[in-house]
């Protein structure tokens, strides 16, 4: 039996084995390959409920990769907000594999196939080893991996857009990895260590001898994640990126890959800068105010658009905004339901974008106003599409309810009651742009009415009937369960906020 | 203005002007190429100011020598770190020209204005 100190170690070394197997099971085989890094990925998801159901109910994981301690050795350390984000991420991952088994043969061409696994699963190890990992270098070695996974699963589209995105998406994410990279250096020029436990240690202590580079060092951590996690005025690359992707790579995209940056840099600037320094210096009004900025520009600029996989990628900015502003409040509550957003996000887009790619599947249309009667043409999925629209727009009973009425909370604890405003304006900002698709599915038949009338005029009653889906059970199942979780998020969020808490309490 | 602190500083300021030059070339060049040398000229910069960060003046490089006692020794870790962040710098150059070459079989062209007008 293997020891459970070695189980995260154990996760990404066998995502990396098996994606490097991928290609060349592909030219062997290439139907195995679906299957197996489905089946891969659901060893990982099953080991991480094994290490979150260790850490919470014990100390947290430290293990010295091949047995050296931890000033010279790289740590890795699964605390139960990391446990949890393992999870996350195995589980989502999973259920995108599932997914992939007919949406990638429709979207890609065929000897792509085991190239976009290679670039699933590097790119789910690099997010599995920036979770896990405490130290900065090793941050920046798993930015890159996940980086260029990201680009790479961008670029196997194939397309025109895409290669163009995708080439965009790697010019700014190497700027931003520049931008962390000399922030390290500066880290390791005030402290002599790359530990986060033992910069932590050393920067309480020196921190009043170099102000300047504490604050340079600031900076460049806050430019480069930024542009990594698309804060608002760096956000350029995602909507191109997100939107020319195929759906299983733009859900992995948006829910996930954004969203491990943001714990990574969560975790220099409450662990290795520490509390004192987040208060002293103006880093937090800075953070406040970006997100506030997002929150209502991503959502602006995300009513906008015509396309719904464009439209799903400017919401992805202005919910990045959230999960900032929960990390800029700072307080408990504040800092929870950030973290708590992350979760519900990933469920919510991850449904949306696989419902985006099952809409393409079955009727081929990609704009925003071709949904009438689609709710009755493809129940299950527009079902499934108007449960994670209302989440995100936070009708109560949703998980999408749960985070912001915690940010709320939260604004409300840090004293800035200003914020919920931008909060409730920025769900109406939501509304406003999901709830005329929904209304479209469901109660505008004119349109189709008239379109079949032009086919054929004896088919003209057909379109009120009710259809079942015409996708595939791999693609549907998958989508009913995230838009089961998102219902199961806003009924019991308990366990995760316990998750949650656990990690805030110890950083607060 | 104290020169010899200006002089001994010297690497730090050419590391940041060289950044800033790169930041600056990826940015605003149109011509992909000329995107790819500017995160090249970027890159460059941060292994040269994590030389310099492992860098102590006097100091002789980190191979232990039995005759040499008392002396001392540059910090060997920031170098040694650099050869990461070269192999990084590398695979991001290749898989950025791979791109570029998929773009130019697209578009014939590798100036991204151009790629507006033909599309």
């Amino acid at each position: 039996m293997v020891s459970v100190l070695k189980l995260p170690f154990l996760c990404i070394i066998g995502t990396l084995i098996a994606a490097f197997c991928m290609p060349v099971l592909a030219r062997w085989k290439r139907n195995l390959c679906a299957p197996l890094a489905t089946f891969v990925t659901g060893i990982v998801f099953i080991t991480t409920i094994v290490i979150a159901y260790h850490v919470m109910n014990g100390e947290p994981i430290r293990y010295a990769v091949s047995g050296w301690a931890p000033p010279w050795g790289i740590e890795l350390v699964v605390e139960s907000l990391s446990s949890m984000m393992l999870m996350l991420i195995a589980g989502i991952c999973f259920l995108i594999l599932i997914y992939s088994f007919s949406a990638v043969k429709h979207e890609m061409e065929s000897n792509i196939i085991g190239w976009y696994y290679t670039a699933f699963l590097i790119t789910m190890a690099g997010m599995m080893g920036l979770i896990v990992s405490n130290d900065i270098f090793n941050f920046y070695v798993f930015i890159e991996v996940t980086g260029i996974g990201a680009c790479s699963l961008v670029a196997a589209k194939g397309t025109r857009q895409a290669t163009e995105a995708a080439l965009k998406y790697l010019l700014l994410a190497t700027i931003g990895s520049g931008f962390i990279l000399f922030g390290i250096g500066f880290i390791y020029m005030i402290t002599g260590h790359l530990n986060l436990t033992f910069i932590a240690a050393e920067l309480a202590e020196v921190k009043d001898s170099y102000p300047f580079l504490i604050w340079t060092a600031l900076s460049f951590f806050t430019v480069g994640f930024g542009v990594k996690s698309a804060l608002f005025p760096l956000h350029l690359w995602l909507p191109d990126a997100h939107s020319s992707a195929a759906s299983p790579s733009s859900a992995v995209l948006s829910s996930l890959v954004v969203k491990v940056y943001i714990i990574a840099f969560l975790k220099i600037l409450f662990i290795a800068f520490g509390l004192d320094i987040f208060h002293e210096t103006f880093i937090r009004h800075l953070i406040i105010i970006l997100s506030v900025i997002a929150m209502l520009a991503g959502s602006f600029f995300a009513f906008v658009q015509i396309e719904l996989k464009r439209r799903l990628a400017y919401s992805t900015v202005a919910q990045v905004g959230y999960v900032f502003l929960g990390i800029g409040l700072g307080t408990p509550w504040g800092l929870a339901a950030g973290m708590l957003h992350i979760v519900v996000h990933a469920f919510m887009k991850t449904c949306l974008f696989l419902t985006a790619g099952a809409f393409y599947y079955q009727t081929g249309i990609k704009k925003v106003n071709q949904f009438a009667g689609m709710g009755y043409k493809m129940p299950i999925t527009m079902g499934a599409f108007t449960i994670a629209a209302l989440s995100m727009v936070g009708i109560p009973l949703l998980g999408g309810f749960i985070s912001k009425y915690g940010l709320a909370l939260g604004s409300l604890e840090a004293n800035l009651p200003l914020v919920i405003v931008v909060i409730i304006i920025s769900g109406l900002l939501n509304a406003t742009y999901y709830f005329p698709i929904i209304g479209q599915a469901y109660f505008s038949q004119e349109e189709a009415d008239g379109h079949h009338d032009q086919n054929s005029h004896g088919h003209s009653g057909e379109a009120k009937k009710f259809k079942l889906d015409q996708v595939p059970l791999s693609m549907l199942v998958p989508i009913v369960i995230l838009a089961l979780g998102v219902i199961y998020l806003g009924i019991f969020p308990g366990i995760l906020l316990n998750f949650i808490n656990k990690t805030v309490t110890a950083l607060l | 203005m104290d020169l010899e602190l200006l002089y001994m500083n010297f690497p730090y300021f050419v590391a940041i002007i060289l950044f800033s030059m790169g930041t600056l070339i990826v940015l605003t060049q149109t011509n992909l190429i000329k995107k790819i040398i500017g995160i090249n000229i970027l890159q460059s910069a941060i292994f040269l100011f994590f030389i310099t960060v492992g860098n102590i003046h006097g100091g002789v490089p980190p191979i232990y020598d039995p005759n040499l006692t008392d002396v001392l020794y540059i910090n060997p870790l920031p170098s040694t770190l650099m050869l990461t962040g070269i192999v990084v710098s590398f695979s991001v150059t290749a898989f950025a020209l791979a791109l570029i070459v998929k773009l130019y079989l697209f578009y014939g062209t590798i100036c991204a204005p151009n790629f507006m007008k033909l599309k």
